[in-house]
């Protein structure tokens, strides 16, 4: 092959090739090629994002392992710690959904259990198209089978999510895992650093295959015209296999026969021995022929691309070696050992007898490029220069409200999250039908507070404030029912990053994340980055979405998420920073700029509302406003009656019935509970509304509406959106 | 104090569940390793949780059931010890023949988690033993092969001899005549779809599951 | 006319189901090499020709039956 068919063929650019042909001082040969393309594509290499996630908050005294390794370690105290992440699977999940979403999941869940964690939970945020865009239909469905096909089988729940929709992921679908596995007071920590002269390098778990060959620097490109042609790059997906891998890779773990080991993801064999290599300062030699193969044709350079799951690689001591296969084997797995560390460092490819390749692993692990990206200084968009009402009057009526409640983006996700089991483990308190997911810890039994985090709506207002957002709301879920955040970790889904407007979103939404998780001192302790979301031109919204951790200093009852009865008395907690159009109109335009030490107060007071006894419910008012909010509350057909004057006054703001205020809180207490005076402070304020009534919303004289016949279009609409789904 | 077996495949995922439920009720769980047969006469009680055991590949329960350990458990059933199937369990009895019927796949085609409410038909004298007739209890459902099919004359047969253990009072899956759990003939084996180990105690949303486990702690 | 389609996983990729029964029966030592698993679709075509049947047939296995990203087809008449 000529060399320019070459460089396209394994995905490496004109600059690549010259900095790889001065690191290894002569030209690059046989399967080194192969190793570059992998090891240097963006979904392994984060060349595009590196100098900037370099400055990011990520420690504090809670912090055991940031970035660096599989997952972000915090401890808990009492003895117990989270290791926690998100990651991408877009482009796999647009071209086969179900096989996409459904490994999508099994990889994060190994970045977990590769620490030593159990995973106990899993979440995802997910951005569709148009419903009516070609193939998305057919993409919920399989993107939903698959998560739940794979979870459900696995054994770990699935408790939280987000879906958006928009016409931005038309051709680029979003599909992000979360994972959160525990660790007991006597579970061990593992990391992936190789070390031991002598020591075996072991692989262990499925044969491998040519499955998903040049995966990595396959999501690390644009869809173009002919990407549905694209052959198949399709991983599939084992949850049976992978239980079994979880099983047998803890019991190794906590008897103590792992040096270290990492799980085999994007790039296979490649990035998992490699980084170990590197990680460890050590090298090793490793025979190709030794690995299990699911097919006798697959050759050295398939080997190591393949992206065959269900797949670790660990490092054993010789004489811990037959205990460590015996555990193996008692689970039904293979554990083959195919090379050994040595002290040299470098990374030696045998292929029977013959020598592939000897190379520095620091070559193609730290010394890939890290572009600086063309990227302007952010200035604020869409903002309105005077105070007006924002949402036309003649919108402020029941007609609109029906529509909203009954919108793919208002209605009830309970088709989603309904295909997902919820409750294995025995350990969760509050499911996917509530704003933020609980978990009891095993051996503390306190409640653990799970959310995923980024309003779409709010990034295409401006990347700033949707950074800020993408944390600060989720955040807020969390304190409303008085949880402390305590950690972060991120999923970041942009266009391409070699376009500047791009390029800027990137740094202004990850800026205004950053500086909110330094201030309310919840470190981004994990995360990914997926570029590259972009088809014939047109990219997605910037989209960066946050996963959350948080835990409540006590064990009183948790708030509810709706009103529970008659004459309980209804506040409104509120920091007016910015009056922002909202979700219920075309062209998102707001009034206002955020204060980060104000909100991270603000903040703080919600969490003390948020765990006193009194409080029997909350929720953060967010998209389509207060009116809402309102409604989400009276799912058991409770509402509530707010005074005339009291609606005049929230009216005579820039805001209407549907239109958001960043940020509000509701809260319903006890009838004989002095809220307004228990928690009045002049960094915010406090409104009272009204009491909770049967049956119906009063909005002063603005609006009457049935709680009932809201909640029976809440209900049916995803069915009425979505006529081809069952 | 019951000394309780507690059977556990390949990808069983609610062994854990089980095994604390137990645990919590005052029984002695041991684990029954599928591999590994077992002397049925040192166990008072015996369960088999739900999960996904071998994938549910083939058909759900089917590759678990011709295991070794099915066969002492066969042994266990003629000594007349109590056995209890939850989920997976349900079907791996079924398929193993201990149970009449089979579990097939829900008549929405689609897995369903939610809460269910089920109605006590005829009690068993040894599981959740003080539930009473026509009692209504809440109880997770989390399946996709929970639809109950047997043939008309072998339900006749059930119900004549008071095997309709637990009825859905809504239908989740297209189970025949509303089955949710099921009793062999001599009463010492029971199954219901529904998982009681996920409703100990009032923080998991309903305590109702802790009827199950009662017995084993005396 | 019945026609048979039969569907089976794509050989290059992983078939779970057959790598699982096949553990099974090489477990109770059973002489076998291998063991796929896939499934098998009857159509009772309404057209009497043989050829405009098995064409017919092929474009519903085309267009629905299988996943042609990860499983390959036969037809044949029953």
């Amino acid at each position: 092959m000529d060399l320019i068919r070459k460089l396209k063929h394994y995905r490496i650019s004109q600059d690549e090739y010259k900095k790889i042909q001065s690191l290894l001082k002569r030209e690059p040969k046989g399967i080194e090629f192969a190793l570059f393309s992998a090891l240097w594509s963006e979904h392994c290499s984060y060349k595009s994002s590196r100098v900037h996630l370099k400055n990011l908050y990520r420690e504090n005294k809670t912090v055991l392992q940031s970035f660096g390794e599989n997952a972000g370690i915090i401890d808990l105290g009492e003895g117990e710690k989270i290791a926690f992440k998100m990651e991408s699977h877009n482009h796999p999940s647009y071209i086969e959904p179900f096989q996409g979403a459904a490994t999508g999941v099994g990889g994060i869940l190994r970045d977990i259990f590769t620490m030593g964690a159990r995973p106990i939970a899993s979440a995802n945020y997910l951005c569709f198209g148009d419903i009516q865009a070609p193939r998305m239909q057919e993409l919920v469905d399989g993107v939903v089978r698959g998560i739940g096909g794979y979870g459900n089988c696995v054994g770990v729940p699935t408790i939280t999510g987000q879906t958006e929709f928009h016409r931005s992921y038309n051709k680029n679908i979003l599909v992000n895992a979360m994972s959160v596995g525990y660790f007991g007071p006597k579970d061990v920590i593992c990391i992936s650093r190789a070390k031991g002269v002598g020591n075996l390098v072991v692989y262990v778990g499925a044969k491998t295959g040519k499955d998903g060959v040049h995966g990595a620097s396959m999501a690390s490109e644009s869809f173009s015209e002919d990407s549905s042609h694209k052959k198949p790059n399709v991983q599939i997906g084992d949850p049976f296999f992978e239980k079994l891998l979880i099983e047998s890779c803890i019991e190794v773990m906590n008897k103590e026969l792992v040096v270290a080991i990492q799980d085999m993801g994007a790039a296979g064999l490649t990035s998992s021995s490699f980084e170990m290599a590197a990680k460890g300062k050590v090298g090793m030699e490793i025979h190709l022929d030794q690995v299990p193969l699911r097919d006798s044709t697959v050759g050295p350079e398939e080997i190591l691309l393949s992206e065959s799951q269900e797949r670790m690689l660990l490092i054993c001591e010789p004489k811990k070696f037959e205990e460590l296969k015996g555990v193996f084997t008692h689970w039904g797995l293979e554990a083959s050992p195919i090379g050994k560390v040595i002290s040299e460092q470098v990374m030696r490819l045998y292929w029977h007898n013959e020598i592939l390749t000897e190379i520095d692993p620091d070559l193609l692990v730290d010394n890939c490029p890290a572009y600086k990206r063309e990227f302007s200084e952010w200035k604020a968009k869409n903002r309105l220069s005077e105070l007006k009402i924002l949402v036309a009057e003649e919108k402020e009526n029941e007609k609109t409200f029906k529509k909203i409640v009954g919108s793919i983006e208002g209605c009830s996700r309970s088709w989603i999250y309904g295909q997902y089991d919820q409750r294995v483990g025995a350990r969760t308190e509050r499911d996917a039908n509530h704003s933020v997911s609980v978990l009891r810890l095993d051996h503390s039994n306190r409640g653990l507070a799970i959310a995923v985090g980024c309003r779409p709506y709010v990034m295409r207002f401006d990347a700033y404030v949707g950074g800020i957002d993408a944390v600060a709301y989720p955040a807020l879920e969390m304190a409303a029912k008085g949880f402390t955040t305590l950690a972060v970790t991120d999923c970041l889904n942009f266009g391409n990053p070699e376009k500047n407007e791009i390029m800027s979103e990137f740094v202004a939404s990850l800026k205004g994340m950053n500086s909110f998780c330094e201030a309310i001192d919840a470190p981004i302790i994990s995360g990914n980055v997926s570029f590259y979301n972009e088809t014939e031109g047109e990219n997605i919204t910037s989209t960066p979405s946050t996963g959350l951790v948080g835990l409540r200093s006590d064990k009183q009852s948790l708030p509810q998420d709706s009103f529970q009865n008659k004459a309980e008395r209804v506040y409104l907690v509120r920091l007016p920073q910015i009056y922002f159009e909202g979700a219920v109109n075309n062209n998102a335009k707001g009034l206002g700029e955020f204060n980060i030490s104000k909100l991270a107060y603000f903040i703080k007071s919600i969490e003390k509302m948020g765990a006193d006894g009194d409080v029997i419910s909350s929720r953060v008012v967010g998209k389509f406003g207060l009116a809402y909010a309102l409604f989400r509350m009276a799912s058991l057909n409770i509402g509530v009656e707010i005074k005339s004057d009291v609606m005049a006054q929230l009216l005579s703001e820039p805001r209407g019935l549907f239109s958001e205020v960043f940020y509000e809180v509701l809260f319903s207490v006890k009838a004989a509970c002095d809220f307004l005076n228990r928690y009045r402070d002049n960094q915010y304020h406090i409104v009272e509304l009204g009491s909770t009534i049967a049956e119906k919303l009063i909005l002063g004289d603005k609006l009457v509406v049935s709680t009932s016949e809201l909640n029976q279009i809440y209900n049916s609409g995803w069915e009425a959106n979505f006529e081809g789904l069952a | 104090m019951k000394k309780c077996g507690v059977l556990r495949f390949p990808g069983t995922n609610c062994d854990f569940d089980t095994w604390k439920a137990v645990e919590k009720s005052g029984g002695k769980p041991e684990w029954l390793w599928h591999a590994d047969h077992f002397n049925a006469k040192e166990f008072e009680a015996f369960l088999v949780p739900g999960g996904f055991s071998y994938g549910d590949y083939l058909r759900s329960g089917a590759l678990a059931a011709r295991s070794p350990a099915m066969d002492s458990l066969r042994e266990a059933n003629h000594l007349g010890r109590p056995i209890l199937g939850i989920c997976n369990g349900f079907q791996i009895l079924c398929e193993a023949g201990l149970l009449e019927g089979a579990l097939i796949k829900n008549a929405g085609l689609r897995f369903v988690d939610s809460w269910s409410e089920i109605k006590l038909v005829n009690p068993s004298s040894f599981w959740a033993a003080n539930i009473k007739k026509d009692e209504r209890i809440n109880l997770p459902i989390a399946h996709g092969d929970g639809r109950y099919y047997a043939e008309k004359d072998t339900i006749k047969k059930m119900q004549d001899r008071e095997q309709i253990w637990w009825q859905y009072v809504v239908n989740p899956n297209g189970s025949l005549n509303d089955i949710a759990g099921i009793k062999n003939e001599k009463g010492n084996v029971g199954a219901l779809m529904p998982h009681p180990e996920r409703a100990l105690f009032a923080w998991m949303g309903a305590d109702f599951g802790k009827n199950f486990f009662t017995a084993l702690g005396h | 006319m019945k026609i048979g389609v039969r569907i089976m996983p794509r050989s290059e990729l992983l078939d779970s189901q057959g790598r699982a029964v096949f553990k099974l029966f090489k477990d109770q030592g059973k002489n076998i090499e291998s063991v796929r698993v896939g499934r098998y679709v009857e159509l009772d075509i309404r057209l009497s020709d043989k050829d405009q049947a098995l064409k017919h047939a092929e474009e519903m296995a085309e267009s629905v039956l299988h996943n042609p990203l990860i499983e390959n087809y036969r037809i044949e008449i029953l």
